[in-house]
């Protein structure tokens, strides 16, 4: 049992803790329901705070390629420019875009995602729609020339080969649903995860 | 337990311009603020922080992505987005006409203007005019502690004065 944040609830739902604290608060607020409603009175004051600031200037139009730190982030950004412009996996060009874009798939396309159990130095995680309709896989450190495959039963579907990017990517449409992804390398499984629909 | 999706979208949408605000406000730099908003959006639908109880979404996004753009800012890489402002700077100037929301604006300034001069000023600093609670308690020379103590009174008071059926 932890003690209760006291100011430190007004001062986290502002940021004016570091991460460390913010983590021991977050944990602490994980069981406490009286810092809790404490955080969220001070969050929403913090809403309304928020309403005075102007809003962000609008974009000066301008192209860049810039991959995202957060493997999971880019994954969905990268099925969600996808779903919506072809096939083709590319760089997301516009922030923006690229925020709302991904934030539609959410909604549009229920999906969920998951870790695939990898062989060390592969740290691999496929995004997929509940309805099967497509698949993204995100990997860092998979041998060139790996593969994604699907396996359903006995039969083990080849969804097509990752590209030679940092991370490796592949994204596929209408993969189906089945009961594991893999990712193959010279016919041998490197990483495997469990779709849940 | 993670968000659904639908109900994770439609907060984003309707109130995307406040989040990409509460960002840009502390990063100034669009891009910089686009992967605020966008990351700390991702970590609350993957790690399914958001608990019901807690109370509605919005104000916990927001909370998020001003968190998420501190924690940018306090990164080494990420320090020189942030502009620290002279203390000449009148940090109390809300400009209405160019705010997210007028109304709310409105009463967010009649709000803070019941607060006593004290906790006003520290809030208006450390949130308005973007000064860490220690750049605060250097421009007023009064210490960090007393300063953290005025600005969560200040922000329970506020809160109160701002929730519904509290009559102002």
């Amino acid at each position: 049992m932890t003690q209760h944040l006291e100011d430190d609830a007004e001062l986290y739902a502002l940021g004016f803790t570091d991460r460390e604290r913010s983590d021991e608060i977050e944990a602490h607020l994980a069981t406490c329901a009286a810092c809790c409603a404490r955080v969220a009175a001070a969050e929403a004051v913090g809403a309304s705070l928020a309403a005075a600031l102007p809003p962000m200037p609008a974009a000066k139009s301008q192209r860049r390629t810039w991959w995202p730190q957060l493997a999971t982030a880019a994954a969905v950004v990268f099925a969600a420019t996808s779903v919506l412009e072809g096939n083709v996996v590319h760089v997301a060009s516009d922030r923006a875009q690229r925020t709302d874009v991904a934030l539609s798939v959410l909604a549009s396309s229920h999906f969920a995602h998951t870790t695939l159990t990898s062989n060390p130095g592969i740290v691999a995680k496929t995004i997929y729609s509940r309805d099967g309709s497509w698949v993204y896989v995100v990997a860092n450190g998979a041998p060139a020339g790996a593969h994604l495959t699907l396996r359903e039963g006995a039969a083990s579907h080849d969804l097509g080969a990752l590209d030679a990017g940092t991370p490796s990517t592949l994204f596929v449409r209408q993969p189906g649903r089945g009961d594991e992804f893999d990712l193959v390398v010279d016919g041998k499984v490197v990483a495997r995860g469990k779709p849940a629909y | 337990m993670a968000l659904d999706e639908p109900g994770f979208d439609q907060a984003y949408r309707a109130h995307a311009s406040r989040l990409r605000a509460v960002a840009f406000n502390v990063l100034h730099e669009r891009e910089a603020a686009e992967d605020a908003v966008h990351n700390a959006l991702m970590r609350v639908w993957s790690g399914g922080s958001f608990r019901a109880d807690r109370g509605p979404l919005l104000p916990f996004l927001i909370a998020c992505v001003r968190r998420e753009a501190l924690d940018m800012v306090r990164g080494t890489k990420r320090r020189h987005l942030r502009e620290v402002k002279a203390v000449a700077d009148d940090p109390l100037s809300i400009d209405e006409t160019a705010a997210i929301d007028p109304i709310e604006t409105r009463r967010v300034q009649l709000a803070l203007g019941s607060l006593p001069d004290a906790q006003r000023d520290v809030i208006a600093r450390a949130y308005f005019g973007q000064r860490t609670l220690l750049e605060v308690a250097r421009e007023t020379d009064i210490p960090l502690g007393t300063v953290k103590s005025r600005l969560a009174a200040g922000l329970r008071r506020l809160h109160t004065v701002l929730s519904p059926g509290v009559s102002t």
